[in-house]
């Protein structure tokens, strides 16, 4: 099945959302994790970008952008304000029905146990991932998608909605930045 | 680049991926202001033209100056702090639909936020009623 295909089953039956979960729920929590480094925000995050995504994908124009690349630009909006806000949200768990709670929270406690030895197993990326959360958030979003997540210029263009001659300047400035941070830890 | 030789936490499965998905289907999405608030200060409008047209020796803005007069904090908050609100959630909603939305042609975002453009346009009647 085509992404259009995908999009008018879904603006018919909404049930059809459930492919889009499918095909992008686990890279984009391991877009927010590499970029949080921590369970808890990124489960959270995730959670309001699927959410945001079913609400509004209506309206959603597939000529502009595919499915993955808007998913990515709402995931990054999201986590960006999560830094920008730099206080407690309130849950969409919290918000939500589910229909065993009691079984969600422990899917997520072992979910949680591990992704947290995933991370642990990285420590280099932790360091560098730490000395990133320190730059300004512009600089973090370039080099998190080119260097975490592997994407090329077209697609970061894309998900930020920015000029190549913009993000060229981010990301030499960005990994200079990123360097003197490095070699003050 | 050490950067893209490091390696980074990946994931292969999750597993309170299906409950989610199913309660996200479920879900509403649930504004957190109604627009049936407007309603208030629009429906005074009505009352208040309606009686400038039966009533003789009376008009829309000396009805308004009575009702100011007899109802100074009321009047405000309907006439002036619920319509500066209503500004203010509404340009913000449309921005996020336009973002939302993925970039969409400007006949078919204007086919989604025709209501909210609506609401603008009645919020800023109020407004003008009222200061003028």
């Amino acid at each position: 099945m085509t992404e259009l295909e995908l999009l008018n089953k879904i603006k018919t039956d909404p049930a059809y959302f459930s492919e889009i979960f499918k095909l992008y729920y686990t890279s984009i929590f391991g877009y927010i994790l590499r970029r949080t480094g921590n369970f808890d925000d990124t489960a959270d995050i995730t959670a309001d970008t699927f959410f945001k995504a079913f609400t509004h994908i209506k309206n959603f124009s597939y000529k502009g952008i595919s499915i993955k690349v808007w998913l990515y630009r709402i995931a990054t909006n999201e986590t960006n304000q999560f830094y920008r806000r730099k206080q407690k949200r309130i849950s969409l768990f919290n918000k939500i029905d589910f229909e065993n709670k009691e079984q969600f929270r422990n899917y997520l406690h072992q979910d949680r146990d591990q992704l947290e030895a995933e991370l642990k197993r990285h420590h280099q990326f932790l360091t560098v991932l730490n000395a990133l959360k320190t730059l300004p958030i512009k600089y973090q979003e370039v080099i998190a998608l080119r260097y975490f997540e592997g994407k090329d210029n077209k697609e970061i263009v894309e998900i930020l909605n920015i000029n190549e001659g913009t993000l060229k300047s981010l990301l030499s400035r960005g990994l200079q930045k990123l360097r003197e941070k490095c070699n003050q830890i | 680049m050490e950067l893209q030789q490091m390696t980074k936490p990946e994931i292969s499965k999750l597993k309170h991926q299906n409950m989610l998905q199913k309660a996200i289907l479920k879900a509403k999405d649930k504004s957190a202001l109604s627009w049936w608030w407007l309603s208030i200060p629009l429906y005074i409008l009505a009352s208040l033209l309606m009686k400038s047209l039966f009533v003789p020796s009376t008009t829309l803005g000396s009805n308004l100056h009575d009702l100011i007069d007899n109802a100074k904090y009321s009047s405000i908050l309907f006439f002036v702090i619920v319509p500066i609100l209503f500004l203010v959630i509404n340009f913000i909603s449309i921005r996020e639909i336009h973002f939302l939305s993925g970039s969409p042609k400007p006949f078919n975002f204007l086919k989604v936020v025709w209501f909210n453009l609506l609401i603008i346009i009645a919020s800023i009647l109020i407004l003008l009623i009222y200061l003028l």
